[in-house]
């Protein structure tokens, strides 16, 4: 009877247990209740499987070993192991030793002489170890027959055809099952009349057999073929049955590069990294980003922004992410605006804390920004990708969201870090070793991999492809931050030191910030490296930005100087601060430029007054500046013959008066308005004497009255039987009147019956198209037509409308 | 940090700090690809272009160096993107070739076969590729050499062009160094040689020389080199005849040798100079001097002037590829922004020698520029104010006020030869009776203009009033004093080429001065604010004075 593992759980120390723990931390939680709850849990596919994720590619090579060697009983021995690695003696010991991490994970338990896998591998391990088939016996009958005599199994292989043959060896090399399309290409110039294709030829003589019972990977069962492990073996033996071993990890011919080359390029796009970032973000802060109802930032506000900071979408919508991660952007609710939705409308904005940040050195900048993006579950390479439901995943939006992303860059830093530094591997080579480091956790996220290499090296976290000495220095202090246990902070302590370790190698790369700058004639100024923030601060003012980078250069022009003086910067202000400075003598054309600019600025002056007052009399007006009455009236004056006061015109006048001047008040020209006293009266009320009257006596109706009044009522019975009889005729689809040729009317004939109203002055009824697309009609007397118009009157409202002629659907006299 | 005397920018700029002790050795080291845009005193700017670093890559630097370059200099760190996007750039060069095949004629030929499968599928290309010899190699019509060139250039695969050149019909031309009829003996300057082996080297292309350092001699140079018929395309008559007179003077070209094709005379002889306005000229649609390119088997084109070369003469020039062609100009900055063409069709840039540094050398002389601004009167200023907008530039430029001011500083420079150059007739004619001078202008005729040309050049005639017609290569000698009154709004040409007029070397080595006369607060200011920001960024740094300062008491010597 075979052990169980929970016996063997029960017979370990407690440091070993322990060790179990530390090594599978997943077991403890939550805490089982004894430790057959613990061995059950450890042979759970889910624990299992995520063991069995952390190996590398030798240790799941040496498990498959096991797994193909152990007996009915499932037990093998060590020797049994070493034997079919058939390990030359420098070997041994890494077989041992992935045997032993094997043993240390509980994968594979017992003493040397009867080692057997826990439950769950099987589950969730591929069905066939070592990419072997099953034994010949277990598929079929005739292929056991084959497979039993092995020199007739060699005979039979011998006499397989080239195209028969590479279908072995490919199915040798794993995994061992082929659909049959797959298994059986074209035949390749083969002689038609060798019908028989060579995978039937191969089914036939028993080296392939047909399977229903096909793994899920092979989708295609109707025509699965599966080569028994027999054969394999066979086509296997210059390699060893288990195939090509790997016990190290592929050599990464990665390319030396000169360490200080590597970080010097490292550290210029950590510097191009901070400064995009800057710019996007201004470019929010200029104009901010409507956060789209399904989160996030649309594609047209993202290309702005893009396009504003001089980048392509992708980097922006990376640096975007990183930015959010970095706390750098943030939302702010539009006060007042509501969606459709109901919500409150949403922008995105710079926070404060970006205004801190740009405050900080480059180094501590361009590490805040660098840890967010390590930290950030956040796949930016999906940004403008097609989300399930085919709509594209905005930047900023939760379809970005990827909870595994920071393992996956964690992943490539451990490879990177591990290389010499200055060693810069190709993309392929360190695909290479993460697929050897943990092959079931890398398959299907090459891609994934490959973006964070991008990343990476538009971050300035890698230079000419290799690890930077201060992103070294960053890792390994946001490393300490992952260690749990640390209960006195001495750790998180460390981190820091690590991390003011890793800004200060940064920060001897990048330039150092300058507190001066070099004036030339063409009026151009250069900050030879980043400027100061109080020297940024400045230049803002003073200059427009020509071009950035490491050094930036700025011009000086009429309207940056004027927006100077605008902000309170007399002339001698500027003087000063170019005088302080600049590096070089300030070149004459900039001092003159300025005084010029001075001489004219505030050469015209706007300010508000309520009304004024002028006078030729200049007299009179020195007269009012120094009444006493007229001190509350605040008079100023402006010019020899003109007064300002902020009063209201009315205001003013009733105060010069009551103080005994004659003012006349001017309208907006300048001519005099002269106004009567308006007394105040309530609304007209009948007076009594009308009630007097015979109210049943008819009222008395002057002649021109009774014509009016008979008008009046003519014009409006043919208002009323327009509006009843309208627009009938003109109606689109309106058959039921037999008008049809009207409604079909052509243009021309339309035309005709206008011009012929227009002649006889008659009313024409118009059948018109409006702007909105809707059909109308109207009763018009036409006037005039011409330029592609009708004007024409309508007598019901008298007003003149005017018609394009190409709306109008039909006209037709009225009758 | 290395400290160097470089700053590579995001925008592909190239700062370099003029004061730092490397500079010099950065600047013949990067000078090869990067274009120098700016030169002012302290700081000058570059900029890395695709066209620029194809030059490099015809010139045979390679990307490596390039990089190698930009990180020796570099003071600071440069982006790993900018220095990935160089090499790329730097890579496409060339993988396309143009060769005679021994069998098949001109063929275009693939380093790189992914680039032909791609170039060949473009809409672009489409008839001028013919049968597929094989994987890497496709068959062209000679006809299509250029427009092949030109659109490869735009699908950003430059072909290099090692199909080589005719010789044209052999006419022996040699430059007359030791001197010809009253001309004392003379050699050609270092660099004009250096230009000349560079051009010839490369087969064809552009030489890049400021005004007055002697373009006419490299041009006379290839010519001597090439000992064939030469077809030479300037900007105008004036300048045509310029060319005759030099080429009289500096070879052994006979007055009976040079033909001039113009819109006055059509001689086609063994050398010709046709303007491009005649070539450009068209009746009913059609280029009727079109002949002109097949009336001989040219061994050799030269365009004078490249940066003002008009489109019609790009598509003739197309069909000219076999022939060794020379550009010559001052600047490769086309305000069209067809330096792709010029690269494209006439060829790489080939030589280049800063301004400043012609002037260090002495070939140049040194100026002195100075922009006097003056106050308009109430008057003018009046006048000024109520103008319709497209008169103020005129009643700006010619305000009265500037006479006196004329007056003053041509009394300053007594003794020395002065040009007071001007765009009004109206005004010249008022200058010339204010200072008592003689004035040329365009009704002016052949003979009246050499007599006063002469006096000017004895000293009889201190001062010349000229109009517009100055702004044309004619041989000015030693005019010390340029002053000018007005311009063509703000044409940055016009400016250098008037700063060009006092630039020749003098005798004495004295100082050279340029003053231009501005009215305040007027739209001439802006003008002139815009014509002389080329100038400023060739490093000729401005000074302006108020009227009174020139009117007043006389200054300390400005020199």
């Amino acid at each position: 009877m075979t052990v169980t593992i929970a016996d063997h759980l029960r017979a370990l120390p407690d440091d070993a247990l322990g060790a179990l723990l530390r090594l599978r931390p997943d077991l403890v939680v939550p805490v089982p209740a004894d430790l057959s709850a613990l061995a059950l849990r450890a042979q759970s596919r889910v624990s299992v499987a995520r063991a069995l994720d952390g190996l590398d590619q030798f240790t799941l090579q040496i498990l498959d070993a096991v797994r193909l060697i152990r007996n009915p009983d499932g037990q093998t021995s060590t020797a049994a192991v070493l034997t079919i690695t058939a390990a030359p003696a420098q070997q041994v010991a890494s077989v041992r030793a992935a045997l032993d991490r094997l043993r240390a994970l509980f994968l594979v338990y017992g003493p040397d002489d009867a080692l057997q896998v826990a439950a769950g591998v099987d589950e969730v391990s591929s069905p066939y170890p070592a990419g072997l088939g099953r034994p010949a016996a277990e598929l079929d009958a005739a292929a056991a027959e084959v497979c039993t005599d092995p020199v007739r199994l060699r005979r039979t292989l011998l006499a397989a055809a080239p195209a028969a043959r590479a279908i072995l060896d490919r199915l040798a090399a794993g995994p061992p099952v082929g659909t049959l399309t797959a298994a059986a290409p074209p035949p390749q110039g083969a002689d038609p009349a060798a019908a028989e294709s060579p995978v039937r030829w191969l089914i036939t003589h028993g080296l392939l057999v047909p399977i229903t019972d096909v793994p899920a990977p092979a989708k295609a069962a109707a025509g699965a073929v599966e080569l028994p492990r027999e054969v394999g073996l066979l086509l296997r033996r210059d390699h060893g049955p288990l195939g090509p071993l790997h016990p190290e990890p592929p050599a990464a011919a990665a390319r030396a590069r000169e360490p200080k080359a590597a970080d010097s390029a490292g550290a210029g796009q950590a510097m191009e990294a901070v400064r995009q970032t800057e710019a996007l973000v201004r470019a929010l802060a200029d104009e901010p980003a409507q956060v789209l109802r399904s989160g996030g930032v649309g594609v047209r506000d993202l290309r702005r922004v893009a396009r504003a900071a001089g980048l392509d979408e992708r980097t922006a919508a990376l640096l975007l992410e990183v930015a959010y991660a970095a706390g750098l952007i943030g939302e702010l609710d539009v006060t007042g605006a509501v969606t459709a939705r109901g919500g409150p409308e949403q922008q995105f904005l710079p926070t404060d804390r970006y205004d801190m940040w740009r405050a900080t050195s480059l180094a501590q900048r361009w590490e805040q920004l660098a840890r967010a993006w390590l930290a950030m579950p956040r796949r930016a390479g999906l940004v403008g990708e097609r989300d399930e439901r085919d709509r594209p995943i905005a930047a900023l939006s939760a379809g970005v969201d990827r909870v595994m992303v920071p393992v996956a860059r964690q992943a490539v830093f451990d490879v990177l870090a591990d290389l010499e530094p200055g060693a810069a591997p190709t993309v392929d080579e360190v695909l290479a070793l993460l697929a050897w480091r943990a092959p079931r956790r890398s398959a299907g996220r090459e891609a994934l991999y490959r973006e964070v290499l991008g990343e990476a090296t538009l971050l300035g976290m890698t230079g000419l492809g290799a690890l930077t000495s201060y992103g070294r220095l960053l890792l390994a202090s946001t490393d300490g931050a992952t260690v749990p246990e640390d209960p006195l902070g001495r750790r998180s302590a460390e981190a820091e030191e690590e991390k003011i370790e890793a800004m200060r190698a940064l920060d001897a790369l990048l330039p150092a910030p300058v507190d001066h700058f070099l004036i030339q004639a063409d009026l151009t100024v250069v900050v030879p490296g980043p400027p100061e923030s109080a020297l940024a601060a400045e230049l803002e003012i003073i200059a427009e930005p020509e071009s950035a980078g490491g050094a930036s250069v700025h011009r000086v022009t009429t309207a940056s100087v004027r927006r100077a003086l605008d902000v309170g910067y007399s002339a001698d202000d500027l003087h000063e601060l170019f005088r302080r400075r600049s590096r070089t003598p300030v070149p004459q054309t900039l001092a003159y430029l300025v005084d010029d600019v001075a001489r004219r600025h505030g050469g015209l002056r706007v300010g508000p007054a309520g009304a004024y007052l002028r006078s030729d009399d200049e007299a009179l007006l020195t007269e009012l500046l120094a009444d006493r009455q007229l001190a509350d009236l605040s008079l100023r004056r402006i010019a020899p013959t003109v007064l300002l006061a902020p009063l209201q015109v009315g205001r003013l006048l009733a105060l010069l008066r009551e103080a005994g001047y004659a003012p006349v008040p001017e309208d907006a020209s300048g001519a005099t308005l002269l106004t009567r006293p308006k007394s105040r009266r309530a609304p007209a009320r009948p007076s009594v004497t009308s009630r007097i009257t015979d109210p049943l006596a008819a009222p008395k109706l002057s002649g021109p009255r009774l014509l009016g009044i008979v008008d009046q009522i003519r014009r409006g019975d043919a208002a009323a039987r327009a509006a009843r009889r309208a627009p009938a005729p003109l109606r689109r689809g309106d058959a039921r009147h037999g008008r049809g040729p009207v409604a079909a009317q052509s243009h021309s004939e339309a035309l005709a019956v206008l011009q012929q109203a227009l002649r006889d002055k008659t009313s024409v009824w118009v059948g018109y198209v409006d702007a909105h697309g809707a059909t109308m009609s109207r009763l018009v007397r036409p006037v005039s037509i011409g330029g592609g118009y009708l004007r024409a009157e309508d007598e019901r409202t008298e007003t003149l409308h005017t018609f394009a002629l190409h709306r109008i659907t039909a006209a037709l006299a009225e009758e | 940090m290395s400290g160097g005397p470089l700053i590579v920018q995001s925008d592909k700029t190239l700062l370099l700090e003029v004061d730092h002790p490397d500079a010099v050795a950065c600047r013949m080291a990067i000078a090869p690809f990067a274009e120098l845009e700016r030169s002012p005193e302290h700081v000058h700017t570059y900029r890395l272009t695709p066209l620029g670093l194809w030059n490099a890559r015809a010139a045979g630097h390679d990307a490596e160096g390039v990089v190698d370059a930009l990180l020796r200099f570099s003071r600071y760190p440069v982006p790993h993107a900018l220095l990935i996007d160089v090499a790329e750039t730097m890579d496409r060069y060339g993988r396309l070739q143009l060769v005679n095949h021994p069998t098949h004629g001109l063929v275009l030929q693939a380093m790189d076969r992914a680039v032909l499968i791609e170039v060949a599928r473009s809409k672009r290309l489409a008839g001028m590729l013919g049968t597929k010899i094989d994987d890497d190699t496709v068959a062209v019509h000679p006809s299509e050499r250029g427009r092949l060139k030109q659109a490869l250039l735009k699908l950003g695969w430059p072909a290099e062009d090692l199909a080589g050149y005719v010789d044209g019909e052999a006419h022996p031309i040699e430059l007359a160094v030791s001197g010809r009829d009253d001309h004392p003996a003379w050699t050609l300057r270092p660099y004009q040689r250096e230009a000349v082996e560079h051009f010839w080297a490369g087969g064809s292309g552009v030489v890049v020389l400021p005004c007055g350092a002697g373009k006419t001699l490299v041009g006379a140079a290839a010519m001597a080199q090439a000992e064939a018929t030469t077809l030479i395309l300037v900007t105008n008559t004036v300048a045509g005849r310029q060319w005759k007179r030099e080429l009289l003077a500096r070879t052994s070209l006979t007055e009976e040798e040079i033909g001039e094709y113009s819109g006055e005379r059509k001689e086609i002889r063994p050398v010709t100079i046709a303007t491009y306005q005649v070539l450009t000229t068209r009746r009913g649609g059609v280029f009727t001097h079109l002949d002109l390119f097949g009336a001989r088997d040219w061994g050799l084109v030269i365009y004078d002037e490249v940066h003002l070369l008009p489109a019609p003469i790009f598509r003739f020039t197309a069909d000219l590829q076999a022939r060794r062609r020379l550009g010559l100009t001052a600047t490769l900055v086309r305000e069209d922004g067809r330096e792709g063409d010029v690269f494209s069709l006439i060829g790489p840039k080939r030589y280049d020698a800063p301004w400043r540094d012609i002037e260090a050398q002495g070939w140049i002389a040194p100026a002195n520029c100075t922009e006097v601004r003056v106050t308009l009167t109430d008057a003018e200023r009046m006048t000024y104010a109520m103008a319709e907008p497209e008169e103020r530039y005129r009643l700006a430029a010619t305000a009265r006020t500037k006479l006196p001011v004329v007056k003053a500083l041509v009394e300053r420079h007594d003794g020395d030869q002065v040009l007071v150059i001007g765009a009004y007739l109206e005004q010249l004619r008022q200058l010339g009776e204010f200072l008592n001078a003689p004035i040329v202008q365009g009704s002016t005729t052949n003979r009246e203009r050499e007599r006063l040309f002469a006096a000017f050049r004895s000293g009889e005639v201190p001062t010349l009033v000229i109009s517009r017609v100055g702004n044309f290569s004619i041989d000015l000698p030693e005019a010390a004093v340029a002053i000018q009154v007005s311009g063509t709004f703000g044409s940055r040409q016009e400016e250098a080429q008037r700063l060009g007029r006092v630039l020749r070397p003098k005798a004495d080595g004295r100082q050279a001065h340029f003053y231009t006369i501005v009215s305040r607060d007027t739209i001439d200011t802006e003008y002139a604010a815009h014509r002389q920001r080329f100038l400023a960024e060739q490093g000729y740094a401005y000074t302006i004075v108020d009227a009174d300062d020139v009117l007043g008491p006389p200054l300390p010597s400005v020199d």
